[in-house]
């Protein structure tokens, strides 16, 4: 099934960026014989269709993972997996909205980087007893992370399609991308979603942290406690710059692209703890 | 019923075979639009007649009972409206009949004779003229079936193909540009600096699309006249920078002979606006605009070479689009044709079945009711042998009629016609039919970048 998954995952990316880079697909009878047949398809429409039927994969996948006893924050491959489905899923909604089709080869691959990363990594032996404000911080961190990712990913397409622009290179910009303003505004609604939930994942970690008498401990041995402090203030930063001074553009899109390294770092960190 | 496949003719004068100096004498004027239909339908040969009138064509389609004399009738009226003689005009003027006129028709509703391919304004000036033709009382069967057609098959090739995708034009390219960076027009602030014609078709453009526009000229006055025209505000030349500075689309076309807006003030207007985009046209020879203003960040310049370039390759693609239009408009015109000879057929077949096959009942019944010890059963079974053998006596010649056959098919038609004295209804119309292609139609969306 995760495999299927992946693969399917992998069409819809090539597809996407294909899309992006100029490469045309169109699916159907060639015009000679296509009376009376439906309209052929054309990338985004088959990009599209391809990533709902991985997203719908994903979500059956997580929901008999769950029946069975493994939810989706037990492990760090779950949560990476969970990370993973958000990305694609709330890529796949907003693509309903909005013309987002360029946007889909930065999120559909991240997703899939994501979901072969969480089929690679071990899971945890010595899974620490979390409770529920263990769980809670866990759960709001995951969504945090990949709405998040969302916003890089809208920040990452805007520097491109600015660079587009301004080297005059119209092809892969006019009629494919999204309007730089929509990008400016939609990584903007994303940061405003994940900043409090966030904030909330950092308050609810430190006070389990504390509870478990860890602390001290994390605070002076484990370098991804403090990174994630920064990542979090960058996203604060970002957020009072845009709403209070106006601040947008390529300047915003670099910030949210730190902000959103910094959270990437604070995983890396986790992930190689528990490796070594 | 007539011998050809399809009965129409098709005479005319475009951009491709006339300059312009013979298309403006032959060109309608509105009021005598009528009048001149009315005379066209009135040519000897001519059933049925639609004229179409636009800058890069005058064509009149005709339904004609005698194809020659139609087509030197109206060849004739199209001289005296030129006020030169036929032999002269002949020279530009094209001629197509039967299936060919069809597959014109089809080629001009769906853009593809156009003198810029994709272009949509052609495919409403057809339905003008069928409009009028049914206002006259000149359009019949013939055109109508071919018009209704021609417009379903325009629709489909807009549909299915990316003729029409990319604009081609160097206003409409600016607006594209600008719709890539702001999506949607609503509310946005236009500042016009100077006048010009390509600016003014960018500016109106914007403004039907919901944005504001304000004009700024070195003369007040000629600011204040050109706000007029444009349906904008104006402002004093002083306040440009101020104007610059809430502004989210600047058009620059003055007369100027150097840059008006220079790095060092767009640097300032720049700091004002805290990263908000500025999208920037210099459309002016010589250049109104800094070039180096586009290292700006947030600030998007292009000149009148970068939209020259855009509207070029856009030129290229809808040609290669129009490959596969073709085909299409080929392949719609092999199913009219064969609808339109199934449509002349029906009713010969139907006719040529009731008759046979009345025939043989009656014969039956003669024969049963001479043999006055028959019982009812013998009775069923006498009909049914009549019935059996009529019918398939009859299913050879339907087949032969049904045949893709052409020309052929429609003589034999005659031939079955006069061979059995029928008398046949007039076919039914073709317009209640489905569409060529049955997909849901499915349009550009790329209003406010949704």
């Amino acid at each position: 099934m995760t495999w299927v998954e992946i693969a399917v995952y992998a069409l819809a990316a090539t597809t996407y960026v294909g899309y992006l880079l100029g490469h045309s697909i169109r699916l159907g009878p060639a015009p000679e014989v296509a009376a009376g047949a439906p309209e052929p398809l054309r990338s985004p429409a088959v990009a599209r269709g391809m990533l709902a039927v991985a997203v719908g994969m994903h979500f059956a996948d997580i929901g008999y993972r769950c029946v069975r006893g493994v939810n989706p924050i037990s492990s760090t491959p779950e949560a990476i997996s969970l990370v993973a489905f958000l990305i694609a899923a709330g890529y796949l909604v907003a693509s309903f909205r909005y013309r987002l089709a360029a946007a889909g080869a930065f999120a559909v691959p991240a997703a899939l980087a994501a979901l072969v990363l969480a089929r690679v990594v071990p899971a945890e032996a010595d899974a620490p007893h979390m409770g529920s404000l263990g769980r809670v911080h866990i759960l709001l961190a995951v969504v945090g992370v990949a709405v998040f990712a969302l916003a890089a990913v809208l920040a990452l397409l805007y520097l491109f399609e600015d660079r587009q622009l301004k080297r005059k290179r119209f092809d892969r910009v006019v009629g494919r991308g999204t309007p730089l303003d929509t990008l400016d505004r939609l990584a903007l609604h994303c940061v405003s979603i994940g900043f409090p939930i966030f904030t909330v994942a950092i308050v609810t970690g430190a006070i389990w942290v504390a509870r478990l008498g860890l602390l001290r401990q994390a605070v002076v041995m484990r370098p991804e406690y403090a990174l994630a402090v920064v990542s979090w203030a960058a996203f604060g930063v970002l957020l009072v710059a845009r709403l209070g001074a106006g601040w947008r553009g390529r300047r915003a899109a670099w910030l949210t692209l730190g902000g959103f390294g910094g959270a990437m770092l604070v995983l890396a960190a986790y992930f190689l703890r528990h490796a070594a | 019923m007539a011998g050809a496949p399809i009965d129409l003719l098709v005479l005319g004068v475009s951009h491709r075979t006339a300059p312009v100096a013979v298309r403006e004498r032959l060109a309608i004027v509105p009021d005598g639009f009528d009048a001149a239909l009315a005379e066209l339908a009135g040519l000897p040969g001519v059933r049925e007649a639609a004229l179409l009138s636009t800058c890069n064509r005058v064509e009149i389609y005709a339904a004609v009972s005698d194809p020659d004399a139609a087509a030197r009738a109206m060849g004739e009226a199209l001289a005296r409206r030129a006020g030169v003689p036929a032999l002269e005009l002949a020279a530009h003027v094209y001629e197509w009949r039967e299936g060919e006129a069809v597959q014109h028709l089809f080629r001009v509703a769906s853009s593809l004779d156009s003198l810029v391919i994709g272009e949509p304004q052609i495919l409403g000036q057809v339905k003008e003229a069928h409009d009028a033709a049914g206002r006259q009382g000149t359009a019949g069967a013939t055109l109508n079936a071919c018009f209704q057609r021609a417009f379903r098959v325009a629709r489909r090739v807009r549909r299915e193909t990316e003729i029409a995708r990319n604009p081609v034009s160097v206003s409409s390219v600016a607006v594209e540009l600008a719709r890539e960076v702001f999506g949607s027009f609503q509310g946005r602030h236009v500042l016009v600096v100077g006048a010009g014609k390509m600016s003014e078709l960018a500016a109106r453009t914007l403004r039907t699309h919901g944005a504001t526009l304000t004009v700024t000229n070195r003369t007040r006055s000629r600011a204040d006249e050109l706000a007029v025209q444009f349906g904008a505000s104006a402002r004093d030349w002083a306040e440009l920078p101020a104007a610059l500075g809430e502004a989210d689309i600047v058009i620059a076309s003055t007369a100027a002979q150097g840059p008006v807006l220079t790095h060092a003030m767009m640097k300032q207007v720049h700091r004002a606006r805290r990263g908000r985009p500025l999208f920037m046209l210099d459309i002016a020879v010589p250049r109104n605009i800094e070039a180096e203003v586009a290292s700006l960040d947030g600030l998007y310049l292009f000149d009148i070479d970068d939209l020259q370039k855009v509207a070029t390759k856009h030129r290229e693609g809808r040609k290669s689009e129009a490959a596969d239009a073709e085909a299409m408009v080929r392949q719609e015109l092999e199913r009219f044709l064969r609808d339109w000879r199934g449509r002349q057929l029906a009713p010969t077949v139907t006719a040529l079945r009731a008759h046979v096959l009345g025939l043989a009942q009656a014969e039956a019944q003669r024969v049963a009711a001479s043999i006055p010890s028959l019982g009812e059963r013998e009775r069923r079974a006498l009909a049914d042998l009549a019935d059996g053998i009529a019918k398939k006596l009859l299913h050879l010649p339907q087949m032969a009629l049904r045949q893709d056959g052409g020309g052929e098919a429609m003589s034999m038609v005659t031939a079955v016609q006069r061979l059995f004295a029928l008398e046949v209804a007039a076919p039914a119309p073709l317009e209640a039919e489905p569409e060529p292609a049955a997909s849901a139609t499915v349009k550009d969306k790329k209003a406010a970048g949704q």
